[in-house]
């Protein structure tokens, strides 16, 4: 196994709608990239806080003519939740995303297969990013850490 | 003209969907669609199955991907190569397009006016748009029993809006459909008319979808020809008009045949309108029968007409049908 990447984050609100992208470098042939995520909390728990959140959102979006009963019937926009999806680029382009609301993501990359979302295809040498799409953050704060390594065929 | 009938928004395992892309064919072929856009948020990773679900469902399954950004969600289809998602600034999305289309590929606005941020990031499309010609099409219709809900009726009406402006713009519906769930609600089917040119199927529907060539129901199919000069054109063609006096004749036919077990609607008098840039153009009830109706328009001002079947569904009044544009001049 060796250690590619390995970062901790500590986002907020003002993160919403930024991508933060992490280089790194592979340089030893592997047969395996291995990948986990996760990003806590998931969910704002606080109803207060929400509804004011979903009330704003129904100002700006909702045309005024039905704001009315979409703001009666609010809840049924709960629980809001936070959202960061992943996205990977290899040295030979684009190897897919991962677009889900899994606040825990355990991803894997080899030539044959990849977890759903990510492209199978040659773990090529040279640099490599990974992308952290912050579409959402509706908690006061959003801790996250994410790890890469690679394994040999034989831990498959 | 072969009408293909299609859903053009759907997801998988590969996003967030919760249907493998087999699941979802199967299920599609079920409730009578022969086509399907794969528009999975941001990866293509799930067409590696498409040759053989195609093969094993005989549904026809076009790539697509939906760019689901912070500033609009705008779903892609018949793309050669990847164009990167991520780029894109709230002005500056007709970069992104025109690499789309520099791809082979189409882009349309998905639900523009869904609740956004942060109930649905980038749900309402908030990207600035320059030029207008530059979008294939808009999702008009989005979800089940589509044409009640508020969102639909303003996305709509933008779409009517634009081909006011003289733009040449598609409007098609989709489900944004995420599971094999049962649902009483009516379902939508974009109809896409195939030319005779080569190619796979795929490819001539999203052909058909470039020029337009699209009518969208919940139940029969409405299509529409119009004739001038002793020449016909279909759907998304332009009739040249010599002439301002010119008498434009349309020949609007509605088939209540298509998928007929997969849909219901009560026996009633439907209206079918004809609706242009100046309002309603023409206006006559329609039984729940084949038939083809004709309409004489006159061409002075008129830059584009659209059909559009209107009745009672579920107890509401509300459009079962319309067909996509015809332009003149």
């Amino acid at each position: 196994m060796m250690m590619l990447l390995n970062v901790a984050g500590q986002l907020d609100p003002s993160d919403s709608k930024r991508h933060i992208t992490y280089g790194f470098q592979l340089d030893q042939p592997a047969a395996i990239m291995r990948i986990r995520f996760a990003y806590w909390p998931k969910l704002l728990e606080d109803d207060g806080q929400a509804m004011e959140l979903i009330m704003e959102s129904i100002d700006s979006y909702v045309a005024p003519e039905h704001q009315g009963p979409v703001r009666e019937g609010w809840r049924r926009y709960l629980p809001l939740k936070n959202l960061i999806t992943l996205s990977m680029d290899g040295p030979n382009g684009y190897r897919g995303a991962c677009h889900r609301h899994d606040a825990e993501q355990s991803l894997f990359l080899s030539e044959q297969e990849a977890s759903e979302g990510l492209m199978p295809g040659k773990l090529a040498l040279g640099e490599w990013n990974v992308t952290l799409s912050v579409h959402a953050v509706v908690t006061e704060r959003c801790s996250y850490d994410l790890s890469i390594w690679t394994e040999e065929a034989d831990t498959a | 003209m072969r009408w293909l009938a299609s859903e053009l928004h759907t997801h998988t395992f590969h996003s967030d969907g919760r249907q493998s892309l087999r699941e979802l064919a199967a299920g599609a072929a079920k409730l009578g669609f022969d086509c399907i856009a794969l528009t999975d948020h941001n990866t293509m990773s799930g067409l590696g199955e498409c040759e053989l679900v195609q093969q094993e469902t005989g549904v026809v399954i076009i790539p697509g991907m939906e760019w689901t950004t912070f500033h609009g969600h705008m779903v892609t289809m018949g793309l050669q190569n990847f164009v990167d998602w991520r780029k894109a600034g709230r002005s500056d999305i007709h970069e992104g397009i025109s690499m789309v289309h520099g791809q082979g590929g189409l882009a349309g606005m998905a639900h523009p006016f869904r609740i956004g941020s942060p109930v649905c990031t980038g749900c309402y499309w908030e990207y600035e748009i320059s030029d207008w010609n530059d979008l294939d099409y808009i999702e008009v219709w989005s979800g089940t029993f589509a044409s009640i809900k508020p969102e639909n009726q303003r996305a709509f009406a933008l779409w009517t809006e634009r081909l006011n402006d003289g733009i040449r713009i598609a409007a098609t519906s989709g489900r944004d459909w995420h599971e094999q769930k049962h649902t009483d609600e009516p379902l939508s089917v974009t109809y896409l008319g195939l030319d005779d040119e080569p190619g796979t199927i795929s490819q001539q529907a999203v052909r058909a979808l470039a020029q337009g060539r699209a009518s969208v129901t919940i139940g029969p199919l409405i299509t529409m020809e119009a004739e001038n000069g002793g020449t016909l054109y279909g759907i998304g063609e332009s009739v040249s008009v010599h002439n301002g006096a010119d008498l434009i004749t349309l020949h609007v036919k509605i088939d209540f045949f298509v998928r007929r077990t997969l849909w219901e609607l009560p026996e009633q008098d439907f209206s079918l309108k004809i609706m242009g840039n100046s309002g309603t153009l023409a206006q006559c009830a329609a039984g729940s029968t084949d038939q083809i109706y004709e309409f004489s328009i006159p061409a002075d001002g008129l830059i584009w007409a659209r059909a559009e079947l209107w009745g009672i569904v579920k107890g509401m009044r509300t459009m079962v049908a319309f067909t996509n544009a015809i332009y003149i001049g």
